[in-house]
């Protein structure tokens, strides 16, 4: 396997073996160590310094379910600490295909304003993969949704991309790094942390795979990888919330959002109920009813990368019967729906198409524009006027670019304090003061709040599940540390993170991923490891932030929601200090 | 006897059970039942077998989940809010840890399996 790094101070690339230090890394692994390991925690995000790491799964590229998933990290732009998002994508399989461990992309040209794109392919003589640099200009200032048709006429129907859109241009603390769906579309983000605008500061604007005639995923022993592939797929075929028709392929990950009302915890109108009287009007079972009555049919959701059995990823269509977008997430319908008091799914929908045209994350554009509201900017529940200031970002006037400095960003230019951020994101749709749980998962996640730090948990903290109560404070502070460390695994892994509703209830699931694992790298890891090996990266990420100047004093939910009761529950944030800082303390 | 009113949502495939008030995705309805009906007495005025939901929520608080129903002999009050889901709708543990629950509910979860650290009580957890 290599190490590809891509120098863009003046375009020239070079690869490396795998150090054997990073041998058994994937993804999220991957992407900490490397930043860990050789971005200074002090340099500026959007300077020369900085690196933009990508990594494949353990096992992405292979037959294991679910597995097509890609890392990206960086120092953000948005936290200023490490991050990693992660998406799925035929692009991360492509890039494991090629056998390339990490992409490294480093420096920065001297013009500024001038945009490349890297094609990367497969050598067939040389036995490597090969990069070639071109020109981006005609690409740049344009909706995604316009030029990937372009690019794919460049480069071939077989190709691969991702790239930044106009918000990573801009120089936004909001803006992703797009990669292609099944259909072709600029629908999967890795939309967290600003790194779009990283990427952006590269002079990079595409990264274009082709992978033909790569050799593919070297598996160091088929038979124990084929023995965990297999019950890992049975496990997902088997569960109510992952098998085909089951919960998330009938109603997508919105499924959530009724759920979420009814407990008092879906954050309405900038975090200032628990419930929201539109909910309903914009729920997974509204869009699964409303696409049957325009299309006349039922429809159930497809996968968003190649080899998904899960296939959560819904489109919803205009009245017409035409593809309005795809796809209206959980989070993203939440936050530019409920969050800013909307109950209207085609101009959610419309919201969730703009932020793909632009490059933006979803959950940070609903956030800020929900604090706008709160400013006065708009009122809530104006579903038109939000649609035209995130016109504003995508134009880059003056208001569009505060709107796209990120949800802290707008709070301070309009003075306000109900602003539901940590480490300077944006939280995404469970309200802390509801479940309290998630509220410290989203306190001390070295991504600053982000719902899917804390996503499941190994056999032995189910053991611990025995000794401490999961209901009081320190069992809650043992579960969210569980919780991000196993996590951390699966995001190494290369298995999209809804695996764990599967593998969290049986466990020859949980085994199968282990052995999977094993056996593409020829380890002996048991199901146990998963907590510790996540525990080291976590270690990493938390050492970079603190070096970085993110300490425990930023482990801490905004300060409005330990004195604002929340309705319908009315209660605040009473979590205490000590107990969120035993998370990591205690790690 | 005197009345009192529930604000029933019921959610998915439930909806019919809301008759005139199915909006296809989900009915709303304020049903008046019999002061101290409870919950077992709801679902069947509704026309819903047990089995055939899932989460359900009291006020907010979790009350049951697919396979854990330890909610049928609760004790309705006037004016209160039932939501019922249909057995496909999920609700991760990530997503609920620390959310409230009827104390019915929070220690029938102490007594599963694990803690109840589980998603589903029917195949994985030992809801004896
Ligand atoms: S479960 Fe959904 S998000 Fe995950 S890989 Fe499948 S389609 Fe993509």
């Amino acid at each position: 396997m290599w190490i590809l790094r891509v120098n863009m101070n003046d375009r020239i690339y070079r690869l490396s073996e795998v150090p054997e230090a990073y041998k058994n890394l994937g993804g999220r692994g991957t992407t900490s160590t490397i930043v860990y390991d050789e971005v200074p925690p002090l340099c500026h995000p959007l300077g020369p310094n900085n690196k933009l790491v990508f990594a494949p799964g353990i096992v992405t590229g292979t037959a294991a379910s679910t597995s097509a998933r890609v890392s990206a990290g960086a120092k953000s732009w948005l936290t200023g600490g490490i991050k990693e998002s992660n998406a799925g994508s035929s692009w991360a399989s492509y890039l494991a295909n090629m056998r390339i461990k990490a992409l490294i992309v480093e420096g920065q040209p001297k013009e500024k304003g001038k945009y490349w794109m890297a094609h990367i392919t497969w050598d067939d003589g040389a036995g490597k993969p090969k990069v070639s640099f071109l020109p981006a200009d005609p690409y740049t200032g344009k909706d995604l949704y316009e030029v990937f048709p372009k690019v794919y006429e460049q480069f071939g129907a077989r190709a691969a991309i991702a790239g930044c859109g106009v918000a990573g241009e801009y120089g936004y603390g909001n803006s992703g790094i797009a990669y292609n769906d099944l259909g072709k579309r600029p629908s999967r983000y890795s939309g967290r942390g600003g790194l779009g605008t990283v990427m952006a500061s590269k002079g990079l604007k595409f990264i274009v795979l082709e992978s033909k005639g790569a050799p593919g995923v070297a598996i160091a022993n088929k038979e124990v990888f084929d023995r965990g592939a297999k019950k890992l797929t049975e496990a997902l075929r088997e569960h109510a919330i992952t098998k085909p028709k089951g919960g998330l392929n009938t109603y997508g990950t919105a499924v959530l959002i009724n759920i979420m009302n009814e407990a008092g915890g879906l954050p309405t109108r900038n975090f200032s109920s628990g419930r929201f009287e539109g909910a309903a009007k914009i729920a997974g079972e509204a869009i699964f009813e409303g696409v049957k009555n325009r299309l006349g049919k039922e429809v159930y959701n497809h996968a968003c990368s190649p080899g998904c059995i899960i296939q959560c990823s819904n489109t919803w269509y205009k009245p017409d019967g035409t593809e309005h977008t795809s796809c209206v997430e959980y989070e993203s319908d939440w936050a530019l729906g409920a969050n800013c008091g909307i109950d209207s799914l085609d101009d959610v929908a419309e919201m969730v198409r703009l932020c793909n045209a632009y490059g933006l994350d979803t959950i940070e554009a609903g956030t800020t524009l929900a604090v706008a509201m709160e400013a006065g900017v708009i009122p809530f529940g104006d579903g038109k006027k939000a649609i035209g200031l995130v016109q504003e970002m995508g134009k880059g006037t003056p208001l569009g670019r505060i709107l796209g400095g990120g949800t802290e960003f707008t709070g301070r230019a309009f003075g306000v304090t109900r602003v539901p951020t940590v480490k300077r994101q944006s939280m995404p749709a469970y309200e802390p003061r509801a479940v309290k749980g998630i509220g410290i998962t989203y306190a001390t996640s070295t991504m600053g709040a982000d719902h899917t730090a804390g996503y499941t948990i190994g056999p032995e903290i189910l053991g611990v599940g025995g000794k401490v109560d999961p209901l009081s404070p320190e069992g809650k502070a043992a579960l969210s540390r569980g919780f991000q460390a196993t996590t951390a695994f699966i995001d190494s892994t290369g298995h999209c993170l809804f695996i764990a509703f599967a593998i969290l209830d049986i466990p020859s699931g949980f085994e199968g991923m282990m052995e999977e694992c094993n056996g593409v790298l020829g380890t002996n890891w048991a199901s146990e490891d998963a907590a510790k090996i996540g525990g080291e990266i976590l270690r990493k990420e938390r050492a970079f932030n603190e070096a970085a100047g993110i300490g425990k004093a930023e482990d801490r939910v905004p300060e409005f929601m330990k004195f604002e009761p929340l309705p319908p529950h009315n209660q605040v944030y009473d979590v205490p200090d000590k107990v969120l800082d035993s998370v990591y303390g205690e790690l | 006897m005197s009345d009192m009113s529930v604000d029933v949502w019921l959610y998915g495939p439930l909806a019919r059970y809301g008759k005139e008030a199915d909006q296809g995705s989900f009915a709303n309805l304020q049903m008046r039942l019999p002061d101290g009906s409870n919950m077992d007495a709801l679902l069947r005025r509704l026309g819903i077998n047990a089995d055939e939901r899932g989460i359900t929520f009291i006020n907010g608080q979790l009350s049951a989940m697919p396979g854990l129903q330890p909610d049928l002999g609760y004790t309705l009050s006037d004016g209160d809010r039932v939501g019922i889901f249909h057995p496909k709708s999920m609700w991760p543990f990530q997503y609920r840890h620390g959310a409230s629950m009827t104390e019915e509910m929070a220690r029938a979860m102490r007594q599963e399996k694990d803690h109840g650290l589980h998603h589903t009580y029917e195949e994985a957890g030992d809801s004896s």
